[in-house]
């Protein structure tokens, strides 16, 4: 797709010099973003169990995509919790914390973000962002428990005999949230199974979709203890997996009060694309210090002429 | 035995082989001399050496095993140090440095440290004193001078022999020559290109607790003048201070992440296991007892101390003098003193634009994952921020080649 097609060419900071990518190695799914200067493509699958081959795939994957090759790519930047075991022989590359690359990839799609939500397959995030630079200024994470994260839905889905896809929408037709009050999830759990026993046959319907109601508004609250020290000035956004998830953006726009701006693209990309970021402007420091690697013959005009006057000076 | 160490610079290899060669002495010598341990940096070893003890602070905890044994007489709420004290003095899991004590001292500090105490006491025989609280009161004072003159009677009563105000006094003299020479070595961290890393300041300190202190004193010195030496290399590694509860001998995670992994610097300490305890000198002259009382109760004082407002001063004139770019504040989970005061650490240290990283932790091995990704993005928001200041500098973030 165009960088054109979601952002305004005006506010488009991010265009790299050449091509490059970022990979964000979740703890449940890997997400790939690659950059030209005038394209962004995407890609999503499920981490493996190997890291580096997961970050393989994904390339391959997006190299197809773009019709480019391997050598084409300027740099690479890794994020998410597998990118600790990220090496290229072939690519200069960097790893990056996702708590960055979430901000920078927030940012490059809304200058104006100031506060992020994050919740991806094992933890969430508040992270307080500088408008100026699209830098972290501030953030939290929460503890070492899966409340509050996606691996919870996973499993209050698995209860309700729900795919994790139908959960939030499920969740949206409830008329009287449950009161689940763990924030544990292996109490909430237990909690759930005895809301779920006390549901009448004919009222199963109802009884269900209060649950999940229930299960969002518990792990919302969990999330916006996170907010305490970051704020909530506006724009506020919400990146990762479970951003699609419409029953917790729903419980966290009624218990925070305030509105999530709309996204561009899909926002389990945030991180990847922060990482692309990242990645485009090391290349284009490489390319102002000369010690980028040589172009395998400019694929694109226009990044030729990107290549002299890289816009990426104004990100840094 | 804790660990060897490797991470430790060479010139501080010898000072950990004494460390661990006077534990073993502490353990299997069969000397007539009695062993006394404590806990708490609020225990004088003035008045235990005073009377010829062997002695040490008995701070060893970091691994999940020894929690374990000590979650046989507590709740889940007590942190896992105080765990780990009684842990260490079970008799079939514990370990043989402690129970080669023969008393146990302890000024307690917090309720689970107390309760630790009163649990060891089955294990052996213990003295629980009193630490006042409210340290600026006049009353606080002359009660603390009570308790360390029942102390002193306690222990002469132990090492058989007694203990004379001259004593106390010349182990004042020899004491606060150590906590000069320690600050010393701390003072050479202010250097922009610090000639010793945290690492190597936390040895140096768990020396202070175990080795004899004229061992101490002949061998640091010549090593403080080695080091002062020390051309300064051009690095300018970002700069942190560690500030929070207790980090106990043998939980050394966070600091060989922060230096040995991302290549940052602790370079000062504002816990009772690192530079804080140095931070005050005692009088000297006159009543040896009331010279103790009003040092220990003036030294940087614990969260437990009243008002904390003194606690929050010490800690941000400490990041300042240190020049230092961040702070992380860590604490055990369930710590009542540091766990509870954490906002307001905060709050102090981001009202004076000095940012901070919260972490809780314990000694499981479970959260290292979490903890590396939250100090790597701090120190990631920290590296932006010396961008931010000198932009001539940005360019120095140089790709990687893979």
């Amino acid at each position: 797709m165009k960088i054109t097609d979601i952002i305004d060419q005006a506010a488009c900071t991010f265009a790299p010099a050449g091509p490059v990518a970022g990979f964000d190695i979740g703890s449940r799914g890997s997400k790939g973003v690659l950059l030209t200067p005038d394209s962004i493509y995407t890609v999503f699958i499920p981490t493996g169990l190997y890291m580096q081959e997961t970050a393989d795939e994904l390339l391959a994957r997006l190299l197809k995509a773009a019709k480019l090759r391997r050598r084409d790519i300027g740099f690479v930047v890794g994020t998410g919790y597998g990118r600790i075991s990220l090496a290229y022989k072939d690519l200069p590359y960097q790893v990056v914390t996702e708590i960055t690359c979430h901000a920078a990839g927030a940012h490059a799609l809304n200058p104006r973000t100031r506060t992020i939500i994050d919740i991806g397959g094992q933890d969430s995030k508040a992270i307080k962002v500088d408008p100026a630079t699209g830098k972290v200024l501030e953030f939290v994470m929460n503890d070492k428990c899966a409340a509050g994260t996606g691996r919870f839905l996973e499993k209050a889905a698995v209860l309700l005999g729900l795919e994790l896809d139908q959960l939030g929408t499920v969740a949206l037709e409830a008329d009287e949230p449950a009161v689940i009050s763990s924030q544990c999830v292996v109490f909430a759990e237990s909690e759930m199974i005895s809301l779920r026993a006390r549901g009448e046959r004919h009222k199963d319907g109802a009884a269900r979709a209060n649950i999940a109601a229930g299960i969002h508004f518990a792990s919302a609250r969990r999330v916006k203890s996170l907010l305490g020290r970051v704020g909530t000035e506006p724009d506020l956004v919400f990146t990762g997996g479970v951003a699609n998830n419409p029953g917790m953006r729903h419980a966290l726009e009624t218990l925070i009060g305030a509105r999530f701006v709309p996204s561009p693209i899909d926002m389990i990309y945030a991180g990847a694309l922060g990482a692309a970021v990242h990645a485009g402007r090391h290349h284009a420091a490489a390319v102002k210090a000369g010690t980028a690697r040589p172009p395998a013959a400019a694929p694109r005009k226009r990044a030729a002429t990107a290549e002299r006057k890289p816009a990426l000076a104004e990100i840094s | 035995m804790a660990q060897p160490q490797s991470s430790l610079a060479a010139d501080l290899l010898p000072i950990h082989a004494l460390i661990e060669a006077e534990q073993k002495s502490f353990i299997e010598s069969e000397d007539a001399r009695k062993r006394a341990g404590y806990f708490c940096a609020y225990t004088p070893p003035e008045i235990l050496n005073a009377a010829g003890l062997r002695h040490a602070r008995l701070f060893k905890a970091g691994t999940p095993e020894i929690v374990s044994a000590g979650e046989r007489y507590t709740q889940s709420v007590f942190c896992d140090f105080s765990k780990s004290c009684i842990g260490s003095f079970d008799q079939e899991d514990g370990d043989p440095f402690y129970k080669s004590v023969d008393k146990l001292y302890t000024f307690h500090t917090c309720a689970s440290m107390k309760r630790a105490s009163e649990v060891i006491e089955q294990f052996v025989p213990t003295t629980l004193l009193n630490l006042p609280r409210l340290r600026g009161e006049a009353a606080s004072r002359a009660f603390f001078r009570e308790e360390i003159v029942h102390y002193k009677n306690d222990v002469a009563e132990l090492a058989g022999r007694t203990v004379t105000d001259g004593d106390v006094s010349a182990q004042i003299v020899l004491y606060n020559k150590i906590r000069r020479l320690l600050r010393q070595f701390s003072d050479l961290r202010k250097r922009p290109s610090p000639p010793l890393n945290g690492l190597d300041f936390l040895e140096l300190v768990r020396g202070f607790y175990y080795l004899p202190p004229e061992t101490l004193l002949s061998t640091y010195q010549p090593l403080y003048e080695k080091l002062a030496r020390v051309p300064d290399d051009g690095a300018r590694p970002v700069r942190l201070m560690i500030s929070g509860s207790i980090m106990a001998d043998g939980d050394r995670r966070l600091v060989d992440l922060i230096e040995r992994e991302i290549g940052a610097r602790v370079v000062v300490e504002d816990h009772c296991t690192g530079l804080k305890p140095f931070a005050h000198t005692l009088r000297e002259d006159g009543d040896p007892f009331a010279a103790l009382a009003d040092g220990y109760l003036d030294q940087a004082p614990c969260a437990r101390m009243k008002p904390l407002e003194d606690s929050l001063d010490f800690s941000t004139g400490l990041a300042e003098e240190y020049g230092v770019d961040g702070v992380i504040y860590v604490y055990l989970k369930f710590c009542a003193c540091y766990g509870v005061s954490k906002l307001e650490f905060l709050d102090r240290l981001q009202s004076r634009g000095i940012p901070v990283l919260e972490l809780s932790s314990d000694y499981s091995v479970s959260d290292i994952g979490q903890i590396k990704t939250r100090v790597e993005a701090f120190l990631e928001v920290l590296e932006g921020r010396r961008e931010d200041i000198a932009p001539l500098l940005a360019d120095a973030g140089q790709p990687v080649h893979g």
